[in-house]
């Protein structure tokens, strides 16, 4: 069963930023702090199977990798360590113009169990823009070291995406992460992504209003009162954005190849 | 366009009102956006984690973290551990060195002359292609893979245990002073294992102005290339110097010395630089120190084998091939009775001797910008071929090797070699230009050829100086006794 | 003398002539390439700047005034402002300069491009405030308005300059700058809007005393001979003429009492733990989001774990994770007292 706040993947859906969909079913984006051993996550889920180079026009590391699970084929690629997506860095831009325009039919975002509160705040921002989220809630091996218990089932319930406790380093954990990330990606998991609560009165009034006003005009968008937090921050990638109809590609409409190819100059 | 299917109007209406809340909510927004999303973290991850009993009595981490920081052992540590990881960088790479330079030179060198020979290649094709080109290139091979081999997963073992921002932690003030950012003495550490390879890891400095500094910096660091050069003429004229049972020890802090000195003209340039040229006061920079995670071994193995050592290695084998062409054709290539090698090095002698070297290193110096493994085989080359030495080595421009000291001194000193000239040699092989895979890394790190030169430049007129320098002040002390 | 000791001496004669030639800033090529660049051009563009701001202000421009401004003969200017009339950029009314409507847009065009330069240097670089105002004087004739809109973008499309300017939008609307001069405050609890940057000796003096957007202070003493301050956690005692360049509004919540001193992290002692108050508003642009980012906002029990052997930085423990800081990071938090920590 699938909801409407998380479109299922489109194979009329060729182009995803800067990758090349040739042999691919799904695009797997993913995102994660600093030290949460996401790369090894990532080195888990791909093996040997992996290419790095830079992403288009910056010199930012950027690598690839494949995996397999069951008939289908997955692209996964590793996002810039970041600690949020609010702050205007490089690094943050690239992982949050992927995550937004890049299409990935799942953001898997690794978390550190032992530092759950400070690795929440990327894992809520990602929320906000895409509910094809699966938390890879890693390290639980070092979070038993320290005496912490983190109660998976409560957590996915208050985030309203699948919870997979994992110690990549250990490969434990990795066919349920799998499993998740294959259930999202076909639309098999109901996602109801947590959404950030209100600031004050007067924050919380101008969001929803610009938020409302966005859906008026891109009624399909997920992630409206995102985008009106972003507006509201003077972001200027987002603004074109808006101004170009980009946000109204993100419906799952089918995009053309040219337009992806655009997409990804812009973002260079 | 796709954007003719919304209604311009009202897209214009979103972004106009965007404007005007912006001015409405002020200049504190990002900061309650920010908190909001804390809060809301703080709440959930309050709800979802529960701790099991006290936390330990005996903190691993926080013990580690007091040694190595502290204040009397911090500094010694690091310098044990580098030290230990050249140690095991310069000796362990001995032997496959060795072996590699036999298969490639001494096994597959001769069959691939045999089978020209065989096949009525011309002399001067298999000359160009087999003594300059692939005796170069493996060269290169047989010197530069292994110890890049053993120096970047061992690298990467310390950065995967979480002991690399330590280092940076440790050093920061220094880097502070000098006006650079507290993350370069990471990318120096890199660079001792090389240049280019530096300059990439400089990408974690996220200052423009800093990020500058650390890459034009970069070349000061004693790399990998560099370190054999240094050892063998410490080993042949410093070591010499002293007794037996003290040599290996003079050397060896000759060599450290002379490492040392590349930091203290690290942080010296930066300081310059941060006051020059790349004027500003260093930014401020926020570190994460990673928890201790014991490194998964054959990972790092493979992937900094893929990430780092092969792609140094082919950046260097591009380069190297064509520099032993251009070798073997200034040996070869006659001007009516002396060869091409013989004129650039009486041509470039007065100048040479004037800074304390000679004709021979500093051509040995302009071939080998490609890669500064091949410095010492071309200076052996030349110096035979000038001074008409015989019995050692295969021809003309033909790169070689000699296993023992003995031979070498005398032929170098054969070749006019004094000490002064070993010293300087010593000095201007740590400040001189960077390679050219450097060269061209700066170059595509920094997308500005102005740059580019300055790093390039820079250390060339800084190493001419002090060689210059040096010199006179050594003929004046001689002059004085 | 001997040879080698006459070949150092002419060395380093000629390192030093090489120096004195192209020492970056203050080489003699360096000087000459900065003269030529008060060009014509230049000159009509700082005076339509100048025409701009004393609209604002309502002083009555004069060619002694203007000439005085852009600090040229007095002739010079009386040459200049004809061939401005003929690009029809400004005008005469009743006897008064007048900027017209294409020299207002170009005048808000160099403005634009000041203050975001302004914004650029102090975010992103790490010059010095006292920099900022010449730096951005010399950018503000080279920046194109398209290159002006991609730097708008790249920062964020900023508001206001580090000064607290409004920053002109491309469209040239400006958001409005309220509040009134600090020596004619007549409320006693103020919040610093702006810090008028010119004239130098004067702007010396504010950044001395740390003065800047966004400080709350409290009035403790005003006559005519002075104005003193209490901010943050020290007393400022200000010149009336330097009061009259900061601009402040009233505020509700009061500011700390004098005598009040703010604790900042930059004083806690390895092994002590502390609340974040605030981060100072001195810190800004990606610095202060970066620290945001970290985790470090009001109520956030922090905790100094480690330091450097070199004395600085300093690591905190912070919502389970260490950071290190800076001591001059470290200065700008505000931390409450260790016994309001423990509650």
């Amino acid at each position: 069963m699938s909801c409407e706040a998380c479109p299922v993947h489109n194979t009329g859906r060729p182009s995803h930023l800067g990758v090349d969909m040739g042999n691919w079913d799904y695009v797997v984006a993913l995102a994660g702090n600093p030290n949460t051993g996401k790369s090894t996550v990532f080195n888990a889920l791909t093996g040997l199977k992996q290419h790095t180079g830079n992403w288009p026009g910056k010199t930012v590391t950027r690598a690839e990798g494949g995996f397999e699970y069951g008939d289908k084929r997955f692209k996964l690629v590793d996002l810039p360590e970041t600690y949020s997506l609010l702050s205007a860095s490089l690094d943050e831009e690239i992982a949050r113009d992927f995550i937004l325009f890049g299409n990935p039919d799942v953001t898997v975002v690794v978390v550190d169990a032992t530092r759950l509160e400070r690795n929440l705040n990327l894992v809520l921002q990602v929320l906000e823009i895409t509910g094809r989220a699966v938390v890879c809630l890693n390290l639980v091996d070092e979070a038993r070291r320290h005496h912490l218990r983190v109660d998976e089932r409560r957590l996915a319930r208050d985030l309203g995406v699948p919870v997979v406790p994992t110690s990549a380093r250990y490969r434990q954990g990795l066919p349920e992460l799998l499993a998740a990330i294959n259930d999202v990606a076909a639309g098999k998991t109901a996602c109801k992504p947590h959404r950030i609560g209100g600031a004050s009165p007067e924050v919380e009034q101008a969001v929803s209003g610009l938020a409302r006003k966005i859906e008026a005009v891109f009624p399909k968008l997920t992630s409206a009162r995102w985008v009106a937090l972003r507006l509201l921050d003077g972001d200027a990638r987002i603004a074109a954005a808006v101004r170009q109809g980009e946000l109204g590609e993100l419906e799952g409409a089918s995009q053309t190849a040219v337009e992806g190819a655009a997409l990804a100059e812009a973002s260079a | 366009m796709s954007a003719s299917r919304f209604d311009q109007a009202a897209v214009q209406d979103i972004l106009r009102s965007a404007e005007a809340l912006r001015w409405e909510l002020g200049r504190d927004y990002h900061d309650r956006v920010v908190e909001t999303v804390y809060a809301d973290a703080a709440g959930i991850a309050d709800r979802a984690v529960t701790r099991e009993g006290d936390r330990p009595r005996f903190d691993l981490d926080a013990t580690i973290d007091r040694l190595v920081t502290s204040r009397v052992w911090g500094l010694p540590i690091m310098l044990l551990l580098l030290m230990l990881v050249f140690w095991l960088t310069i000796t362990g790479a001995n032997l496959p060195s060795n072996w590699i330079a036999s298969v490639l030179i001494g096994r597959i060198y001769p069959a691939l002359k045999q089978g020209a020979e065989a096949v009525l290649i011309p002399h001067w094709v298999s000359g160009m292609l087999i003594d300059g080109m692939y005796l170069s290139t493996a060269w290169v091979v047989s010197v530069m893979l292994p110890p890049m081999a053993i120096f970047f997963p061992l690298f990467t073992l310390l950065e995967d245990f979480g002991y690399l921002p330590r280092v940076a932690f440790n050093l920061d003030n220094f880097f502070k002073k000098a006006g650079a950012h507290g993350r370069q003495s990471l990318t120096m550490v890199m660079g001792f294992g090389c240049n280019a390879a530096g300059v990439v890891a400089t990408r974690i400095i996220d200052s423009p102005r800093e990020r500058l500094i650390a890459i034009i910096t970069n070349n000061f660091a004693l790399c990998n290339g560099r370190w054999p050069t240094q050892i063998l003429i410490a080993g042949v004229f410093l070591g010499t110097l002293v007794s037996a049972q003290l040599a290996g020890l003079v050397s060896a802090a000759s060599v450290v010395a002379i490492a040392l000195l590349g930091v203290g003209l690290t942080l010296v340039a930066s300081w310059v630089l941060s006051r020059t040229m790349l004027k500003g006061q260093p930014s401020t920079f926020s570190l994460e120190l990673p928890p201790y995670r014991p490194p998964r071994v054959f990972q790092t193995l493979y992937t900094s084998l893929i990430d780092r050592t092969i792609y140094i290695l082919w950046r260097a084998i591009v380069f190297a091939a064509p520099a032993g062409l251009v070798i073997w054709l200034v040996a070869n290539v006659h001007l009516g009775g002396p060869s091409l090698a013989e004129i650039l090095v009486n041509l470039l002698d007065p100048v040479g001797l004037f800074i304390g070297l000679n004709g021979v290193i500093l051509l040995a110096y302009i071939v080998a910008v490609p890669a500064n493994e091949i410095v010492i085989p071309t200076i052996l080359m030349l110096t035979v071929l000038m001074t008409g030495v015989t019995g050692v080595g295969q021809g003309a421009g033909v790169i070689f090797q000699l296993d023992s000291q003995q031979t070498l001194q005398s032929l170098l000193t054969a070749g006019g070699w004094s000490l002064l000239t070993a010293v300087n040699l010593m000095l201007f092989s740590l400040i001189h230009n960077p390679c050219s895979t450097t060269i061209y890394t700066i170059y595509k790190e920094t997308g500005s050829v102005k740059w580019t030169a300055v790093a390039t430049l820079m250390p060339l007129i800084l190493g001419v100086s002090v060689t210059f320098v040096v010199a006179q002040i050594w003929h004046l002390l001689a002059g004085a006794i | 003398m001997p040879e080698p000791l006459i070949r150092l001496l002419i060395a380093a004669g000629l390192a030093s002539l090489a120096a004195l030639l192209f020492w970056p800033g203050s080489g003699l090529a360096p000087r000459w390439r900065e003269a030529r660049r008060a060009s014509e051009r230049v000159l009509i563009e700082d005076t339509l700047k100048h025409l701009y701001e004393f609209k604002l202000t309502g002083l009555k421009p004069s060619l002694e005034s203007l000439a005085g401004a852009l600090s040229v003969p007095l002739d010079r200017v009386a040459r200049l402002l004809p061939l401005m009339q003929k690009h029809s950029l400004v005008e005469y009314e009743a006897g008064e300069i007048q900027l017209t409507p294409r020299g207002r847009e170009y005048a808000l065009h160099i403005l634009r491009a000041h203050r975001l330069w302004e914004r650029h240097l102090a975010d992103e670089t790490g010059y010095p405030e006292m920099e900022w105002h010449d730096r951005a004087e010399a950018i503000e004739h080279v920046l194109t308005p398209s290159q002006a809109d991609s730097l708008a973008e790249h920062l964020g499309n900023p508001t206001y300059d580090p000064h607290g300017d409004p920053i002109p939008a491309a469209t040239g609307e400006m958001a409005p700058l309220a509040g009134g001069s600090l020596a004619q405050a007549t409320d006693d609890h103020l919040r610093v809007v702006h810090i008028e940057d010119e004239p130098q000796a004067i702007y010396a003096q504010l950044v001395a005393e740390g003065l800047h957007p966004g400080l709350e202070l409290r009035i403790i003493e005003r006559s005519s001979e002075r104005i003193v301050v209490w901010a943050a956690d020290r007393e400022h005692t200000l010149a009336p003429i330097v009061a009259n360049n900061v601009t402040v509004i009233p505020i509700t919540t009061p500011p700390p009492q004098p005598g009040f001193e703010q604790r900042r992290l930059s004083s806690l002692e390895v092994g002590e733990q502390a609340r974040v108050v605030a981060i100072s508003r001195a810190t800004r642009g990606p610095e202060r989001r970066r620290l945001m980012d970290l985790g470090l906002l009001p109520g956030t029990l922090i905790e100094a774990s480690l330091r450097s052997p070199g004395g600085d930085p300093t690591a905190y423990l912070v919502r389970g994770a260490l950071i290190a800081l800076r001591r001059e990071q470290a200065d700008q938090i505000a931390i409450t007292s260790s016994e309001e920590a423990k509650l």
